[in-house]
């Protein structure tokens, strides 16, 4: 900071007061900086039983009749993984409160599949669910700390929504009437979250200067830690999982 | 009022300074003690809950013939959480499901019948002045009302009323949402009522009987009173208890019904197991059991009476009739498993159940059979109430002969579950029970008010209900004999197998709507009896039991002098008599 009030010359008060107004009312404008990362997987991938969808013809006809690829250990090139739930679990300033945004966190249901299969959503940020199947589904979270949503979607309603009152990082989304449809989201106070797609990488942005501890998560090869220091420029934490 | 002699009559038993006591609008109404008044409130509040399950029905039954469509209008009072646009959520189908079925049995029919009727009808028809324990019979009814009231609270609760069936089975009950729990705490009041009204029964039956009633010289409603009376109070014990330990299951962590190992959407279920699913099964059908004639001998004692006054002869087979409801509620009691063929019970167990099943047929068929013959060579007099008396034969008869294939387990296990059953149990207690309380409530109106209702809009109203009721439960036995389940929300609009009954749903709905268009006249004509119906004397049919010694409407303590029973109920068409009927009470 003493660096960039220096650069402007001694002799602007000006700048110097709109630069601490600036740095007081939002100090993560000027510093805010990105953790970004790569999550790759460590050794031979194991041989995932495909989703069977024989069951419910609508969607095994959308998938051609062939067997559907196990959404759980979905890997890139370089073997970068896909459904990794990135968040900073440690280190954000006390008492701090993060507003939700009003646009809603959409899961769709979609060959019977929920997509996206990982996610994160903010306390009481809209949590919206579509039906693009036109098939009856049900949506069932089996959270611990939340109450328990379990609801039927069918065919004609192709749009519910709910909230999370509390933070829980990561519960289940099921449905009962399709056994192989699974989705996870974890349900944040703050915006600091970030899940991967099949290249693997994620971004947590607009972080202040200050250590955190970020987590990554996966459904079955559990969960990683990492401390990382964040001051004006970006900072890179990889992470890398294995079956143990 | 004096006698002849100049000396005074004596006052009936019980009625003494009580006869004079004014009492203040909140004591004669609503906390009465009064038998007839406590027999108003629950027959009022029975036909309110027949009203409110009615509509649950007429709810579902949208669903069931245009499933995935938005209900017009209607559809938008329930909110996005049950009806998001209009279209039925699953999860609230099962809602007015379980509670339908709840509000029909517990709140319905049991208030009317043995509430309303054996509270109004019972002591009259005895010669008492009022029940053994009129303080009793007013917790009783209130027992009832906060039942009634934590049953209709519970749709208000976070995840909405009871989702797991009139049954309640375990485990799916131990885990579904709170609205269980207040369909548990609503059952042990209503549970409560029922035995209290019992004991009351028992004991004012026994003991204060009119002088020369002996048990042979009851009408055969008091009789079925009396043995629906036992019923209730030796049945429904073991359900109070299985209600409370349900309730500790899901408050209190204890395991009557969770049995070990439970997975629950893939998640094994923590905390759980050593208990018996299958014992809430058995507890629950051995009241329930017992409980489907709970509805049913008040409305064959109730035919019986209507058969009897308007063929103008006695009824045929009384003391068969008497043995039989006997019998009958003896062995309702050994029955029970026959709702649990499906349960992998063994041979030979099964073949017990299979055995008293058949057997517990015969005396319904004597019952029936005397009631078919009564009509033989009868002046029948074709009035609103004898109607639907006449309604009941054939639609009880319907509804018994279809429940022979689902004691026997070979044809039980393919139509466990499905439509078939629905319209068996429906054909027994909605154009049969509910029939039968209809007869019930234009035949003692006159007593009740002083006032008849109207005929024609009576007639219009039976006819009206008796092709309905048929449009709305035929179809059941054929989508039933096609394999559809009874739980489907959506009637298997998903499944193919299901498709080429899908129509019969349309016509059950129609006619559910349309039965209750003609339930409007029945209403109006209700209300407007009360004031501007043809005012009667104290005997208005000519009949021939006690209550109709007594004014209409009985004052407090029922009867000007104390009746006495000089011979049998039904003494009609006797021979060299000046009149076509000698009743009960007139000294010879």
């Amino acid at each position: 900071m003493m660096k960039e009030i220096s650069m402007r010359g001694r002799g602007n008060g000006l700048c110097l007061a709109v630069g601490l107004l600036v740095a007081t009312v939002w100090p993560g404008a000027a510093l805010a900086a990105n953790v970004t990362g790569t999550v790759t997987f460590d050794g031979k991938a194991p041989a995932l039983k495909p989703l069977a969808m024989d069951a419910e013809p609508v969607c095994h006809k959308v998938h051609g009749g062939k067997p559907v690829a196990n959404e759980m250990l979905v890997l890139g090139s370089g073997n970068t993984m896909a459904h990794i739930m990135v968040w900073v679990s440690k280190g954000l300033p006390a008492g701090k409160t993060y507003p939700a945004p009003k646009t809603p966190v959409t899961l769709d249901q979609k060959g019977c599949q929920y997509i996206p299969h990982v996610t994160g959503i903010m306390v009481g940020q809209p949590y919206r669910i579509l039906n693009s199947d036109g098939i009856l589904h049900n949506i069932h979270t089996l959270p611990k700390v939340n109450p328990q949503f379990n609801r039927g979607q069918p065919a004609t309603v192709k749009e519910m929504t709910t909230t999370f009152p509390k933070p829980e990082a990561m519960l289940q989304v099921k449905c009962d009437v399709h056994p192989w449809m699974s989705a996870y989201i974890g349900v944040f106070t703050h915006p600091f979250f970030s899940a991967t797609s099949t290249d693997g990488k994620f971004t947590i942005s607009g972080l202040d200067a200050g250590t955190y501890e970020i987590t990554a998560w996966h459904e079955r090869l559990g969960t990683q830690t990492a401390s990382v220091t964040v001051g004006a420029t970006d900072v890179t934490q990889n992470f890398k999982f294995a079956v143990k | 009022m004096s006698s002849p002699t100049g000396v005074a009559p004596p006052k009936p038993h019980g009625a003494h300074e009580a006869h004079h006591e004014e009492l203040g609008f909140w004591r004669k109404y609503v906390f009465s003690t009064d038998h007839k008044v406590i027999g108003i409130q629950y027959a009022v509040t029975g036909l309110l809950f027949l009203l409110f399950g009615f509509s649950l029905m007429m709810l579902m039954r949208w669903n069931l013939a245009y499933p995935g469509a938005a209900l017009p209008i209607i559809g938008q009072l329930f909110g996005e959480a049950r009806m998001p646009g209009g279209t039925m959520l699953p999860e609230f189908y099962n809602e007015l499901g379980a509670m339908h079925g709840t509000i029909m049995v517990f709140l319905g029919v049991v208030p009317l019948a043995v509430g309303g009727f054996g509270n109004f009808v019972l002591p009259l028809q005895i010669g008492a002045p009022d029940m053994a324990f009129p303080k009793i019979n007013m917790v009783s009814y209130w027992c009832l009302f906060l039942g009634g009231i934590t049953m209709l609270g519970s749709f208000l609760v976070p995840g909405g009323a009871a989702q797991s069936g009139w049954t309640s089975y375990t485990p799916l009950s131990v885990i579904a949402g709170s609205g269980q729990t207040w369909w548990l705490i609503g059952m042990i009041f209503l549970i409560t009522s029922s035995l209290l009204g019992a004991l009351n029964f028992i004991t004012t039956t026994i003991q204060l009987r009119a002088k020369g009633l002996t048990f042979m010289r009851f009408p055969f409603f008091v009789w079925a009173q009396f043995v629906t009376a036992f019923l209730l109070l030796l049945a429904f014990p073991p359900l109070e208890a299985a209600g409370v330990m349900q309730l500790m299951d899901r408050v209190a962590g204890t395991n009557f019904f969770m049995p070990s190992g439970l997975v629950v959407s893939g998640q094994a279920l923590t905390n759980v197991g050593g208990g018996n699913t299958l014992l809430w099964q058995h507890l629950f059908w051995f009241l329930a059991h017992p409980e489907v004639y709970v509805l049913i001998l008040p409305g064959m004692g109730i035919v019986a009476e209507i058969i009897a006054n308007n063929t103008r002869k006695p009824l045929w087979g009384y003391r068969s009739m008497v043995y039989s409801i006997i019998f009958l509620g003896f062995m309702s009691f050994i029955v029970w498993a026959h709702h649990m063929f499906m349960t992998g019970m063994g041979t030979a167990m099964a073949a017990f159940f299979q055995t008293t099943t058949m057997i517990i047929s015969i005396p319904s068929v004597v019952i029936l059979t005397a009631l078919v013959i009564s009509l033989w060579g009868g002046s029948i007099r074709f009035n609103t109430p004898m109607l639907f008396a006449l309604a009941f034969l054939p639609m009880f008869g319907i509804g018994g002969l279809t429940g022979l294939p689902l004691g026997l387990n070979i044809s039980d296990i393919p139509l466990h579950d499905t439509y078939y059953v629905i319209a068996h149990f429906h054909y027994v207690v909605a154009p049969g029970t509910i029939f039968a309380l209809m007869a019930g409530i234009y035949y003692w109106f006159p007593k009740a008010t002083g006032r008849r209702m109207n005929e024609t809009l009576g007639k219009v109203h039976f006819w009206g209900s008796l092709v309905c009721m048929n449009v709305v439960f035929m179809p059941m036995f054929i989508t039933g004999l096609a394999g559809v389940s009874r739980r489907l929300f959506d009637a298997g609009s998903a499944y193919d197998f299901a498709q080429p009954t899908m129509h019969w749903n349309v016509v059950s709905s129609w006619g559910a709507w349309l039965l209750a268009v003609f339930q409007l006249p029945f209403i109006f004509n209700f209300f407007s009896s009360i004031r501007n119906g043809e005012k009667v004397g104290e005997n208005p049919w000519q009949a021939t039991t006690i209550e109709w010694s007594a004014p209409s409407p009985p004052p407090h303590g029922n009867f000007v002098g104390a009746p006495q029973a000089y011979r049998g109920p039904y003494e009609y068409s006797v021979p060299g008599a000046g009149k076509d009927f000698v009743p009960q009470y007139e000294a010879s």
